[in-house]
């Protein structure tokens, strides 16, 4: 056992795929997806839910790659997850004003000032 | 993760990215940027940042807060946004033509997969060629930027010259700012053709790989004699009959060439040319199928860069003015809020709404790169023939609504959430060439590869803040002497 394991950080299923399991209090879907996304030149993504408030990430390595990357990858995909759930959040608290100023941009003046009024 | 506390700010959206040493790069909406360490960021993004603080107020004069006026803010933001998207207003503006397929030359990675001079089938007839300029003449743009391409144009002087006619009658009545650009290997010029291109302030594209032993590795006429010498020999001529500043050249950086970019920036310098395009080789016609011994990797063509960019910077500051134009134009992107229209770096695409390639037979594409592909077989994305499809149909086909709506970076899986979506864009012709589907797959393309790599080491080199290289962009995006940069 690694200390990777050790830490319950992921599990192996015969040296070849890792398992992540992360909480879903913490991590949202579309923060997985987006994460997970990246790593997909390097491996094959498989994303199921797991026990009750857990989501699972399976990672394989592709054929081209080695097994042995996926520790490092791992520590690089939870930093990207947390990354990208900060994103989320933010848009969620803020996403609302990146359409105020889009349609503010593009409106034609005589719907804006239309609008205004 | 982030604290439910009231902030006494309001933030707005932007985009960030961790960088090596502990602090992140943020771009907002309008395509500004900040450097900011990754306490302050915890900080700002949990309502905890002093309002008096510096970085607050930092992040204040660029827009990505406010905790004052709201409104007034989102009209800066709105307005910066319209101008960096002021392309969409004009729509189609480039057009290039493509007056022949044959060529005298067969370089090994022609993208256009020109044929023999002796086939007398790839020519454009006058019927199409003028269909083609009452087609281009539709176009709302208020500017029509004309390019002929091959093939060799040179092969079919005579409907050029007919197209440059034709269109110089058609704006006596349109008044439309009027620019041609022809893009030849110089090889068939001679001085009456050059008289003309004169006439019409018509620019001249060539083409150069380096010196005569790089050049000629690739560009070989049919008949065996040396591209780089019968360059060389009308390059003279070119400049006494239209003047040093309408030819510019452009580089196909291959295997050969890769490792000796400084010696091909020597060869530009000698020959007088203002700057370079560090153009790699792109995955289309003979390059596509000669890549095992034309190519390499995107890593390598980045350290090229950055070698070749050193070097550069330092000519610059040595007194010789001389420019990379990608980065410069990339600079342009990072520091202004300016619409630039280079086609691949726009979002939505330039592909078809910005610029559209006519084919000597009247099929329309949107791209060269999607001309390229018809060539080796492949025609989906064919928009329709001027012979038998009417302007609207053409451009405002099914398939120009869904190159638009799949080629903003704004929604594009991998671009939505990258810190560099700003300043970069999409290619769906290239993404289809790579994967088969026009909205591709970020991970692997070399596209998303090349242009992030080069607009991390600009950020590296904007964060370093050198003097003399902020001084050497900045002459590029003024147009301005160094020393007038310095006065």
């Amino acid at each position: 056992m690694t200390n990777f394991e050790r830490k319950g950080f992921f599990i192996t299923d015969s040296g070849e795929k890792l398992l992540v399991k992360l909480s879903k209090q913490f991590y949202e879907k579309p923060a997985v997806m987006a994460a997970a996304y990246k790593f997909t030149h390097k491996c094959t993504v498989l994303i199921e839910p797991l026990d009750e408030g857990y989501v699972g990430v399976w990672f394989q390595a592709k054929n081209n790659e080695s097994p042995d990357m996926l520790p490092g990858l791992i520590n690089d995909f939870c930093n990207e997850l947390i990354d990208q759930q900060v994103r989320l959040d933010l848009d969620k608290r803020y996403g609302g004003l990146r359409d105020t100023i889009f349609e503010h941009a593009f409106l034609p003046t005589e719907s804006f000032s239309k609008k205004q009024k | 993760m982030i604290n439910d506390k009231r902030t006494n700010y309001l933030i707005f959206p932007f985009t960030f990215h961790r960088l090596p040493d502990q602090e992140l790069l943020l771009v907002n909406q309008a395509g500004e940027f900040i450097f900011i360490s990754s306490q302050d960021f915890d900080s700002f993004i949990n309502g905890l940042l002093g309002t008096k603080s510096q970085i607050f107020l930092d992040l204040k004069s660029k827009h990505f807060v406010t905790d004052t006026d709201k409104q007034r803010a989102i009209d800066l933001l709105a307005t910066k946004l319209r101008t960096r998207k002021g392309f969409l207003r004009n729509f189609t503006a480039l057009h290039m033509i493509v007056v022949t397929t044959r060529c005298n030359f067969r370089c090994d990675y022609c993208h256009a997969s020109s044929t023999a001079p002796e086939q007398r089938d790839g020519n454009m007839a006058l019927g199409t060629a003028e269909k083609v300029v009452d087609m281009i003449f539709r176009s709302p743009s208020s500017t029509i930027k004309i390019e002929f391409q091959g093939g060799e144009p040179i092969l079919n002087w005579k409907i050029v010259k007919k197209i440059v006619e034709y269109a110089q009658s058609l704006n006596r009545h349109k008044h439309k700012h009027l620019e041609f650009v022809i893009c030849t290997n110089l090889t068939l010029v001679d001085e009456s053709i050059l008289k003309f291109l004169r006439r019409y302030q018509i620019a001249i594209s060539t083409s150069l790989d380096g010196p005569k032993e790089l050049h000629d590795m690739h560009r070989m006429s049919r008949n065996g004699q040396s591209g780089y010498d019968l360059f060389k020999e009308k390059l003279d001529l070119v400049r006494n009959v239209v003047g040093q500043d309408m030819c510019s050249a452009l580089l196909t950086v291959t295997k050969s060439n890769v490792n000796r970019l400084r010696d091909v920036i020597n060869e530009y310098v000698d020959l007088g040319f203002s700057g370079i395009f560090l153009r790699a080789l792109n995955p289309y016609g003979r390059a596509k199928l000669g890549r095992e011994r034309l190519g390499y990797s995107t890593e390598e063509f980045l350290e090229a860069y950055r070698d070749a960019m050193a070097y550069i910077i330092e000519l610059n500051l040595q007194g010789k003015r001389f420019v990379e134009f990608y980065t410069s134009l990339l600079l342009q992107r990072i520091f202004t809020p300016f619409s630039t229209g280079f086609m691949d770096l726009q979002s939505p695409s330039g592909a078809g709404i910005s610029g559209a390639i006519y084919d000597y037979d009247g099929e329309v594409y949107p791209s060269d790169e999607a001309r390229m592909l018809a060539r080796i077989g492949d025609k989906k994305f064919s928009m329709g023939n001027v012979h038998e499809d009417s302007y609207d149909h053409i451009f405002s086909g099914s398939l120009i609504h869904r190159l638009v709506r799949d080629s903003c970076v704004e929604t594009l899986p991998g671009c939505a959430s990258c810190v560099f979506q700003m300043y970069c864009g999409a290619d769906p012709v290239r993404n289809y060439a790579e994967t088969e589907d026009i909205v591709g797959h970020r991970p692997t393309s070399e596209f998303c590869k090349k242009n992030m790599g080069i607009i991390k080491y600009l950020f590296e080199m904007i964060k370093e803040n050198n003097d003399n290289v902020m001084d050497v962009f900045f002459s590029w995006m003024t147009k301005r002497s160094l020393e007038e940069m310095r006065k």
